[in-house]
């Protein structure tokens, strides 16, 4: 079991909490940068194996959630996992950053965006596109 | 990472995108990070470090400003 089954109530109670219907998408394939990543003890982990089995498990808890997983032969910035709109995350979302894709799936399942109306102002501001990259680790 | 996500929804023109360091070591190493969370806007390294969502956004704008 990828999720204990406390952590399983924890987050349906939280994805009761959704308002509208969430798609995920989740691709799969080898990456263009490999890097070899170990588990306590010295176990290989399979990046791929791990966030399809993460995703599929948190995406399975609520009926207004709905995973697609999509399988890559190219490298690519894989694993990706994209919720709703474009949300998106790359990489195991294991740990700490489980929390990420489950709150992220809450955000995006929401009535309106969770941002203040200041934030909002400032950013009917912006002419141009702008990408905003948050690089994280799971501990 | 959820302030990046949230002013994703709130704004068409703008993209978030979670980064897990250790997998995608080469990106992260390209674009100086070195501390977690790091914020990296438009390409380049902007800061380190959770701030409030007001400064996030300051943050933002004036990174690409």
């Amino acid at each position: 079991m990828t999720l204990g089954e406390r952590e399983q109530d924890a987050i349906r109670a939280v994805l009761d909490g959704l308002v509208r219907e969430v798609d995920v998408k989740l691709e799969l394939g080898p990456t263009a940068t490999p890097v070899t990543l170990l588990a306590a003890g010295g176990r290989e982990i399979d990046s791929n194996a791990v966030t399809h089995d993460l995703v599929e498990a948190v995406c399975a808890l609520s009926d207004h959630v709905s995973l697609a997983v999509v399988e890559h032969d190219e490298p690519g910035p894989w694993p990706r996992t994209t919720i709703g709109p474009g949300l998106e995350y790359l990489g195991m979302p294991a740990g700490y950053e489980l929390t990420t894709l489950v709150h992220g799936i809450v955000e995006a399942g929401r009535a309106a965006p969770s941002v203040s109306e200041l934030t909002r102002e400032r950013l009917q501001e912006l002419q141009h596109d702008v990408k905003v990259d948050v690089y994280v680790t799971p501990t | 990472m959820l302030l990046a996500y949230r002013l994703a929804l709130a704004s068409p023109r703008v993209t978030a995108r979670g980064v897990e360091a250790s997998e995608f070591a080469v990106e992260a190493g390209r674009h100086g990070v070195q501390a977690v969370p790091a914020i990296v806007v438009d390409d380049r390294y902007a800061w380190a470090g959770a701030v409030p969502e007001t400064a996030f956004v300051e943050r933002v704008l004036a990174a690409r400003a």
